[in-house]
């Protein structure tokens, strides 16, 4: 919670949890607003960069390698990677480590912004040790990028191969000189029709450009390349996947202390960002074609992998249950398997919920001071595919039960959003506490990451339930004994 | 011996109480059992709406919740009737919607925030609960034996009659119609019986409720004034009828007019009148009688006579002249369809072509009512031996029913009611004959004899002396009870098993999701319909226009959220037709009348690869006779025959047929499934053309699993200003000279 405080106000882009799409063009507004005249102090300089984009996924992840060096006079700690405000609020998942002590956890980072009508805004990372004159260290840089890859051509037909066009600068973005760099483009396979060849000069080795080694392009190595400089390329490469986006995604978890049970229930509103068909849908074919099972742009399935002792799943969509999928039970992980109700070509969409129950002993634990509890529930589950899927907006909202107090979370996820509020359901007078918290631009990497919450549970609010029941029927049955033995007859009684 | 000790314990000082205490059990049980017979669908497949009817119930439903009673009672729905729109909140029976809204709201209120389509699900089953009660009621008041009640409550919650509108699923305007119908019914009993207004007043309040439920309400408006005028005519008239009847009719009649729908029709039309008459009738009995008291009784003969024909004149007349001005709305085509069977097929096609206003088929009592079928006469027989007042109303009940049962399908439901009454008289009567064991037990023993069976004998022999010493009359052996209750409890399981399977089997499908088997004999589920709806839903234009035939509109309205052309409230029969000519007609004639609508989609079902036999195709000729009915010179149902009088969908399928939209729309393409010159339609059995045929205005945009959807898109104008032939006959490289040419032959040849 501690290591994201600038990102809490991030958010008023994403209080509307129920529209569906997410402005991509809307900054991300941060406390720290820089002047449009900043520049980062350039107390650093890049000794050695070192950037591989992995384009195996339906996104593309990057990871920069950086050996940073202090030129300044005094320890510096403050450094700075740049990014376009159009960029920024697309990249997702920003964590820097050090290189070589990976263990020691992942470094605060926050973003900061010149006024708006600058075109630059800035990651600033902070180095938990600051950097002594002269010393280097090398730091490890992964994001990625959502809806960065284009279909080109936009329309094919229905069996035909997708191509994908990625566009990035082949000179890293840095604040700061770097002396030595080169960028490696790793593709899912060899077939790479069009990509920019840089002019074999602007290499320090002075060798064509890119370097081509099956299906991993090297653009560079380059010299002493200026701060902000920019050499734009793109690359086009088959990727006859799905583009699976989930511009939303709802996740509720609900903890019930009396059933010993906590239900998970996801809400997607999915989409295929990739090629759409040129024709219409052709049944005929698909039919043909599925035999063979062929590579396709279109989404068939979503193997849903739960943790072991998942129970009672469900797949609904606005219309009532999908009667297409299969659940597997299994000792390591039960297997959901989930169909959508058709093939989800490139442009279409499908939104559903999936839900599930568990064994809320293996999540719960109650600590030995008393009345406190511990939840350990993952932070995002969700499908796991060879090709990835990305998440515009997570919300995960965790309903403990009613009464609970002192509601504190950890997760290594960046959070761009946390309140805690009551959410009314099912026979509650006050309310269940429920923490919400929010966060963009997440991908399926992020699926195994942990969300701890602990919160205080008195014995007493789990009799609230009962007491207020019994309260209400004794309360019925004494008006109803009340009217009853009213006599609000006109006229003379019988008895009399 | 433990029967025995119930019966003492029975009798005690607390037995009173104790029956009662049974007595709630029993019809909380039978409410139990009621609820969950009709839970099959749920439990095989989902909590999800059935039918077609429902999903409008539904999306009405949704539309209330979300944006309170006003703009509900206002609504008015351009979403539905492109482009003309339909003002639904003032042409529908809103009571089902206003209950569910009602029961939303109240869960919510007691913290319970229930689905409200959960609620919609399970409120049929919830108010046959509630019909079983009604039904105990309405039938106490008919006869002394409390067994009758019983039995008819049990009979009520599970007879098939009833389920068949009542399961979970069915949200169905008679989820909550019969229950008040009955209700209604036991309130108007009560009223004659005790002369009270208190009780004439509820039974208007339910009347109006009623009347907000269902169009069937006008069974009430007719039901009720025979009785008191059958009552009249039998020499019972009496202040009771006199109070019950027009306290009744005064506040009914206001409530019935609070419902936009039905508004000023209590006062103007024909299916009122006689609810008017009978009221103008007894207030004239009710002066007659006055003035008997106060006149001799010679005067008061002649003044009869003179006011009698005066009156019936006077009334009369008005009556014929008010309906020939207009006043008075004539009888509707749905009410001759009551009377003349063949009326609808020749005069509305629209009403004909619904399968529930067919007439009943003989097995369909057998099967709905089981047997009840038999014992339904005897309960009325049982009626006739005393006859009283009450009684009377079964008697009238029954008769009408019988007869619309036997007109019109769906009518088989206000007779189910009845035949549960009086089978459960019958029934009882039987029970109580027979199962009555005490008083002869007795006797016995004071005879001292060991042999029941003989000394019973002897006790009903014609033995004048004996006959007198010991006037016991009955049945008394053993062996004959033992017979006849044993048969009667094998009946009763018998009637149960039949419910049962009924229920089970007939009418338990939400005919939205189609069950089938697996080799292995897992239910495979052919999603079929929602599959299809949910593409539209997600994947085009938020306010695309489907063009589809009419059955389908509301499940397109509830499912898939987009504007309709044509919806299941056939409200306007040339709308209807204009989308039946468009189906049966070439594409040529078809595109310009889509374009002037606004089509994007157009939806066929088609069940040729599944063998789903209720597709479009076989139901073609209602469009093409709907069509005809407005357009009697473009569409000639004769054309889509062959020479020979056959309907066919093969090589001989006439020209009209196969260049019409339905067909192209259900054959495009299907030939490519099969090798070629084998494609077979399993529906109808026959083997399809070898080339399939070719779709020039419109391209096939989805088509579902197993093809029983398929959704076109109609094609944009062409960017050159060409014909849509033409373009297509350029697109595949003919001359544009021979293209032409050619076109014309080719499709005379191969269409």
């Amino acid at each position: 919670m501690r290591s994201f405080p600038l990102f809490s106000s991030c958010l008023t882009a994403l209080s509307t949890l129920v529209s569906a799409e997410l402005n991509l063009s809307q900054p991300l507004l941060s406390k720290q607003v820089l002047p449009a005249t900043f520049k980062p102090p350039q107390v650093f300089k890049n000794a050695n960069l070192v950037r591989t984009t992995n384009l195996d996924k339906s996104y593309p992840r990057e990871t920069i390698n950086v050996i940073i060096e202090n030129v300044d006079s005094k320890p510096q700690s403050e450094y700075y990677l740049p990014f376009e405000s159009g960029l920024i609020s697309r990249v997702g998942g920003f964590e820097v480590k050090d290189k070589k002590a990976p263990e020691k956890g992942i470094f605060k980072v926050e973003v900061v912004e010149y006024d708006t009508e600058s075109p630059t805004e800035f990651y600033l990372i902070h180095l938990p040790t600051p950097l002594k004159p002269k010393e280097q260290q090398t730091i490890s840089i992964s994001y990625s990028v959502l809806s960065a890859l284009s279909p080109v051509p936009a329309q094919i037909e229905q069996s035909s191969k997708q191509y994908l066009q990625y566009t990035f600068s082949a000179y890293t973005p840095s604040a700061y000189v770097t002396e030595k760099q080169k960028t490696k483009i790793k593709f899912p396979n060899s077939d790479v029709p069009d990509y920019t060849s840089l002019p074999a000069d602007l290499n320090a080795d002075k060798k064509p450009d890119p370097q081509k080694q099956g299906s991993t392009f090297t653009y560079g190595p380059y010299n002493n390349i200026p701060a902000g400089a920019e050499e734009l390329v793109s690359v086009r490469y088959e990727f006859t996947k799905p583009v699976t986006h989930a511009s939303l995604l709802e996740r509720d978890i609900e903890v019930s202390h009396w059933g010993g049970n906590l239900a998970t229930e996801e809400r997607y509103w999915l989409s295929n960002l990739g090629a759409s068909l040129k024709n219409h849908f052709s049944r005929v074919e698909w039919q043909k074609t599925s035999y063979m099972n062929p590579p396709t742009s279109a989404l068939k399935a979503l193997p849903l992998p739960l943790h072991p002792g998942a129970l009672n799943p469900y797949f609904t969509d606005d219309i009532g249950n999908v009667s297409t999928s299969r659940f597997r039970p299994g000792v390591r992980e039960a297997h959901l398997e989930l169909r959508p109700r058709y093939p989800v070509f490139g442009g279409w969409k499908y939104s559903f919920r999936v839900g599930w129950d568990a064994d809320l002993s293996s999540y719960l634990r109650r600590l030995s001071t008393g009345e406190s509890y511990v939840l350990k529930v993952p932070f995002l589950e969700g499908p796991r595919m060879p090709e990835g899927i990305s998440y515009a907006r997570v919300h995960v909202r965790v309903v403990l039960p009613e009464g609970a107090m002192n509601v504190k979370f950890s997760t290594t996820v960046p959070v761009v959003d946390t309140a805690i509020t009551l959410h009314k359901t099912f026979m509650d007078t006050l309310g269940r506490t429920t923490l919400s918290l929010s966060a963009i631009n997440l991908v399926d990497d992020f699926r195994e990451r942990e969300l701890v919450v602990t919160y205080d549970y008195p014995w007493t609010a789990g009799f609230r339930k009962p007491v207020v029941i019994t309260l209400g029927m004794f309360a019925v049955f004494a008006v109803v004994w009340v009217v009853g033995s009213l006599d609000m007859s006109i006229g003379k009684k019988k008895t009399a | 011996m433990a029967g025995t000790e119930g019966d003492q314990f029975l009798k005690q000082a607390t037995g009173r109480n104790t029956r009662g205490m049974l007595r709630v059990i029993i019809l909380c049980l039978i409410a139990g059992a009621a609820v969950s017979s009709r839970l099959f669908s749920v439990i095989r497949f989902e909590s999800i709406i059935h039918e077609f009817d429902p999903w409008f119930n539904f999306r009405a439903t949704k539309y209330l919740v979300q944006n309170g009673f006003y703009s509900f009672w206002d609504w008015f729905d351009d979403r539905t009737w492109h482009p003309l729109g339909r003002v639904t909140g003032g042409t529908l029976y809103p009571g089902l919607m206003v209950t569910s809204g009602v029961i939303y709201h109240l869960l919510r209120f007691l913290a319970l925030p229930v689905d409200i389509r959960n609620i919609c699900v399970l409120l049929a089953p919830g108010f046959s609960g509630l019909t079983a009660l009604a039904t105990y009621l309405l039938t106490s008041e008919m006869v002394t034996s409390p067994s009758a009640g019983l039995l008819a409550a049990a009979f009520m919650g599970i007879t098939p009659g009833y389920i068949s509108r009542s399961v979970a699923g069915s949200y169905d305007n008679e989820a909550i119609a019969i229950f008040l119908l009955v209700f209604t019914f036991f309130l108007w009993i009560k009223a004659v019986k005790n002369g009270s207004v208190f009780w004439g007043a509820l039974t208007a309040l339910f009347y109006g409720y009623m009347v907000s439920a269902w169009g069937g309400y006008v069974f009430i408006t007719n039901l009720l004034p025979l009785h008191a005028f059958v009552l009249i005519c039998m020499g019972r008239y009496s202040p009771r009828l006199y109070v019950s009847y027009t306290s009744w009719y005064a506040l009914g009649t206001l409530a019935s007019m609070q419902i936009p729908f039905v508004g000023f029709l209590p006062i103007r039309s024909s299916e009122h009148m006689s609810a008017l008459g009978v009221f103008g009738l007894l207030q004239v009995v009710g002066f007659v009688e006055f003035v008997r008291t106060q006149l001799p009784s010679k005067q008061f003969q002649t003044l009869l006579r003179a006011l009698v024909l005066i009156i019936f004149l006077v009334s009369f007349g008005g009556l014929v002249i008010l309906t020939l001005s207009g006043v008075i709305a004539p009888w509707t085509g749905r009410f001759y369809s009551l009377w003349d069977t063949g009326y609808a097929k020749i005069h509305i096609p629209i009403i004909a072509s619904v399968s529930e206003h067919q007439p009943t088929a003989w097995p369909a009592f057998f099967f709905d009512l089981s047997m009840m079928i038999w014992l339904f006469p005897a309960g009325v027989y049982l009626c006739f031996r005393s006859l009283t007042d009450e009684q009377v109303f079964i008697v009238i009940y029954s008769v009408l029913a019988s007869y619309f049962a036997g007109v019109m399908v769906r009518l088989m439901l206000t007779l189910t009611p009845i035949v549960c009454v009086a089978s459960a008289i019958a029934f009882s009567q039987i029970l109580d004959t027979y199962l009555d064991a005490e008083m002869p037990k007795l006797e016995m023993k004071e005879n001292g004899t060991s042999e029941p069976a003989k000394v019973a004998a002897t006790a009903i022999l014609p033995d004048g002396l004996r006959s007198t010493r010991s006037p016991l009359i009955g049945v008394y052996s053993y062996a004959s009870k033992l017979t006849v209750v044993g048969a009667s409890a094998v009946y009763l399981m018998l009637f149960v098993l039949h419910c049962t399977w009924v229920t089970s089997n007939a009418y338990s499908s939400p005919s939205v999701v189609l069950a089938s088997r697996l080799p292995d004999g897992s239910q495979h589920i052919i999603d079929d319909y929602r599959e299809a709806y949910y593409w539209l839903r997600q994947n085009t234009p938020d306010n695309a226009k489907i063009m589809s035939w009419w059955d389908y509109g509301y499940q397109i309205g509830g499912m898939a959220d987009r504007p309709t052309l044509v919806d299941n409230n056939t409200w306007n029969n040339t709308h209807i037709a204009t989308v039946g000519k468009a189906m049966s007609s070439r594409e040529e004639v078809s595109y310009p009348i889509m374009r002037q609508h606004e089509v994007d989609y157009v939806l066929v079902v088609f069940g040729g690869l599944l063998g789903y036999s209720g597709d479009d195709i076989n139901k073609f000729l209602w469009m093409v006779r709907i069509a005809e009915g407005i357009w009697p010179d473009e569409v000639k149902e004769r054309d889509f025959f062959t020479a020979r009088g056959e309907y066919r969908v093969d090589d001989e399928a006439t020209l009209t047929m196969k260049n019409s939209l339905m067909y192209k729309m259900s054959y495009y393409n299907y030939n490519a499934l099969f090798p070629a010159g084998q494609a077979q339609d399993r529906v109808r059995g026959a083997r399809l053309p070898a080339e399939g045929p070719q779709l020039s205005t419109i391209e096939e945009a989805f088509t579902s699993e197993n093809w029983i959807i398929r959704i076109y898109k109609v094609k944009d104008l062409d960017n050159f200003g060409r014909d849509h032939q033409s373009a297509g006959a350029f697109d595949k490289g003919h001359k544009k000279k021979r293209a032409s040419k050619r076109k014309g032959a080719r499709v005379l040849r191969v269409e």
